[in-house]
């Protein structure tokens, strides 16, 4: 337990650092509040740091499901974090604060300062809490823990969503995102109970033997098989997935942009780093090449991948709203990221080390990219504001606002272009090169027709991004269509600058800087289970359960697999030829 | 750490400690609790005899009503209550929390061995506990919570 405390110090970074904005961000002295931002960014900067493993680099001789996420997903969540830490302020609290004086800005006085009605120390804490969550999930060693970890991520969103904007559109968003989180979370947190039900353990490393085990004895656990199925389903809500996408657009649209930037990125990643885990735990050691995910969970995800990429870039095209299409391009991605854990680390054990083999190195590595390029694009309609006639400011929210953005603002101009042309995937830019990893991986494990599904969802998609990319750069502004209200950069400046991050990252990290970065991602798609897993299992088997007669010849061992594939999912038991008896596992 | 039930002092003879006695045989084992009675009895009876001796005396319609927690003991219950009840009820959950976990820490430290450094991190550990329950006082207190104007 002692060396478990100490791979938390990130979290604990975080925490005291929560504890520390609580307090300061209910000062009636307006800079004493103004240090909330300084405070978060130096602890997400020291828990990255940490997470690394201080000056001793990272340890890479830890056991576990993916032993190394730890590591790296938290760096990744630290390093993201600060990105969108930026785009906070002035999300609440704004009329407690001096407006800092944007061009044009009628200096408005601020109300004298009530601590009852401030949300900022609530929202920095909030923040903090659910990037601890995230960090949490990634360095998961059990379900239980792995179950609180993705709640501590959500439950502050709720309330971060609520409280990002005075109007009711919020409220509702709110609502709305908390009693489908609810439903998510029952399903999953049923899952795990399954789980725990089928195997007798909550840790993923005896999980995993349990499995083997039962593999070996001819064949999973239904309620196994089960549990996953449902756990994965459960997190679907949180990474945005058919069939549990439908608040997605409703609540990024409702919600204030700069939370609709951590939404897409934080519930996400949490959700991957779970379903990443979980299928690290399952293993890729099944299905008739032996290199595919235990039948029902590989169908499953196949479908849910199909789905997910194919709804969202379909119902992306119809949206006028950019925090629709965004939201519907996040759903997309998703999708996009599936292909990857489908493909699992390539060569069935976990042996294969390259990033552009390995599917789930690729995916850790797309989360980075889609975080870094998403920040952008929500950084742009988070600075741009339209101001009423009677003083009072909403964001922008249509792509007709957009128009002739690169001739009035150049740098928000180019950041949305940069930032759609990468989520796009057009090659010079970081897009393209996190979504090179995902192809080559589904391709390595013979997933053609997945592959070529994801082809052609990257096309519909150009139609969305191009949009979002030619309005500000080809169309220029129609003065009739300011009647609203003029559109005016929000004074709050660092989110620009959040946004020229982004947009500096989307380009540097794609010309070379990402050298680093494709090791890491190759070193977290380790898995830390013994890589002799396919082998030893064939050997192992009982001559009674490997099918006799029903293959072509064929005597690697390998191409045995079929038999405990085969007897979980029912629908091939005729063909493989196993002995009935072995199909389901009811021993315990 | 090996598992819970030797480490947490539900089984401290594990821990090759002294087994407390698990019932009291001799009566005079209870003197500490006759003792705790008596005080408590005299402590009340005190409290009341004092304030009758040295205690202004104001009658009134309203003073002798059943107390309520300040309120109106006539009419239906199902009213509006004030929402700083609803703060207050808040706060009063940070100490209770608190409570339930010193309590069972309370029950165990005594049967970890002080000279290692488990011990010292279990006693930093109920520190860090009860500093961030120290924070949310202060969060309380700074949103203004017990101001009542």
């Amino acid at each position: 337990m002692i060396e478990k405390l100490q791979t938390l110090w990130p979290e604990i970074t975080l925490f005291i650092a929560a504890c520390a904005v609580m307090i300061v961000g209910l000062s009636g002295t307006r800079s004493i509040r103004a240090l909330c931002t300084p405070i978060c960014g130096l602890a997400l900067l020291i828990a990255t740091f940490l997470s690394l493993g201080g000056l001793g680099g990272v340890d890479i001789t830890v056991t576990g499901p993916l032993p190394v996420l730890a590591s790296y997903g938290k760096a990744m969540v630290g390093v993201i974090g600060v990105i969108l830490l930026l785009l906070i302020p002035g999300v609440v609290d704004r009329e407690f604060d001096a407006a800092p004086g944007g061009p044009g800005e009628a200096p408005q006085p601020p109300r004298a300062f009530e601590a009852i009605r401030s949300n900022t120390a609530e929202f920095h804490a909030f923040f903090l809490f659910s990037l601890m969550g995230l960090m949490l999930c990634a360095g998961a060693d059990d379900l239980i823990w792995l179950f609180l970890a993705l709640e501590l991520t959500s439950l502050p969103t709720y309330v971060m969503v609520t409280i990002s904007t005075a109007r009711n559109r919020s409220l509702e968003a709110g609502v709305k995102y908390f009693f489908l989180g609810a439903l998510g979370a029952a399903i999953f947190l049923y899952g795990f109970a399954l789980i725990y039900g089928g195997t007798g353990s909550t840790n993923l490393e005896a999980v995993h033997a349990s499995i083997v085990a039962q593999a070996d004895a001819g064949g999973i656990n239904s309620i196994t098989m089960a549990g996953f199925v449902m756990a994965i389903i459960g997190l679907c809500f949180k990474i945005a997935a058919v069939p549990m996408h439908f608040y997605t657009p409703d609540v990024y649209q409702g919600a204030a942009a700069p939370v609709a930037a951590f939404l897409a990125f934080v519930p996400k990643s949490a959700g991957f780093f779970a379903i990443m885990l979980l299928t690290a735990t399952l293993g890729w050691s099944f299905g008739a090449s032996g290199t595919e995910l235990p039948g029902p969970v590989h169908s499953a995800l196949y479908i849910i991948a199909v789905l997910t990429m194919t709804v969202g870039n379909v119902l992306a095209i119809l949206q006028n709203s950019i925090k629709r299409i965004l939201a519907y391009s996040s759903i997309a991605h998703s999708g996009y990221m599936l292909v990857g854990i489908i493909a699992g680390p390539g060569g069935g054990g976990g042996a294969d080390s390259t990033l552009s083999r390995n599917g789930l190195s690729a995916v850790w590595f797309y989360l980075v990219c889609y975080g870094v390029m998403n920040v952008g694009a929500f950084a742009v309609v988070a600075s741009l504001e339209r101001r009423r006639a009677d003083g009072t400011h909403d964001e922008i929210d249509s792509v007709a606002d957009l128009r002739g953005l690169c001739a009035s603002r150049p740098l928000l101009g180019w950041t949305m272009v940069i930032s759609a042309a990468g989520l796009l995937g057009l090659p010079p830019l970081l897009g393209f090169f996190g979504k090179l990893p995902l192809f080559t991986s589904g391709v390595g494990a013979g997933h053609y027709l997945l592959v070529i599904i994801l082809g052609i969802n990257s096309a519909i998609a150009a139609y969305y991004y191009l949009r979002l990319a030619a309005a500000p750069l080809l169309e220029s502004r129609d003065p009739a269509e300011s009647v609203g209200g003029e559109i005016v950069e929000s004074p709050y400046r660092l989110r620009t600058a959040a946004g020229l991050i982004s947009a500096v990252g989307v380009v540097a990290l794609a010309l070379g800087l990402g050298g680093p970065l494709g090791s890491a991602a190759t070193s977290v798609g380790q898995s830390g289970f013994a890589p002799s897993y396919v082998g030893r299992r064939a050997a192992d088997r009982s001559p009674a359960v490997i099918p006799a007669a029903a293959h072509t010849v064929d005597d690697e061992p390998r191409d045995v697999e079929p038999a405990a594939d085969g007897s979980v999912d029912g629908a091939t038991i005729e063909s493989d030829g196993g002995p009935p008896d072995a199909r389901f596992d009811h021993a315990r | 750490m090996h598992g819970c039930l030797t480490s947490c002092g539900v089984l401290p003879g594990a821990l090759n400690l002294p087994m407390p006695p698990l019932a009291a045989t001799e009566v005079g084992s209870y003197a500490p609790v006759l003792l705790l009675i008596i005080m408590a009895i005299t402590f009340a009876v005190a409290n009341v005899v004092l304030s009758r001796i040295f205690g202004p005396r104001r009658e009134g319609n309203i003073k002798a009503t059943t107390y309520e927690s300040g309120m109106d003991p006539v009419g239906t219950a199902r009213k509006r209550f004030n929402v700083r009840f609803y703060l207050i009820a808040m706060i009063f959950l940070v100490f209770d929390i608190e409570i339930i976990f010193l309590y069972p820490w309370a029950a165990t430290f005594p049967n970890i061995d002080h000279s290692t450094d488990q011990a010292m991190i279990w006693l930093a550990r109920i520190f860090f506990f009860m500093l961030t329950t120290v924070i949310a006082y202060i969060y309380g207190y700074r949103k203004g919570v017990f101001k009542f104007d």
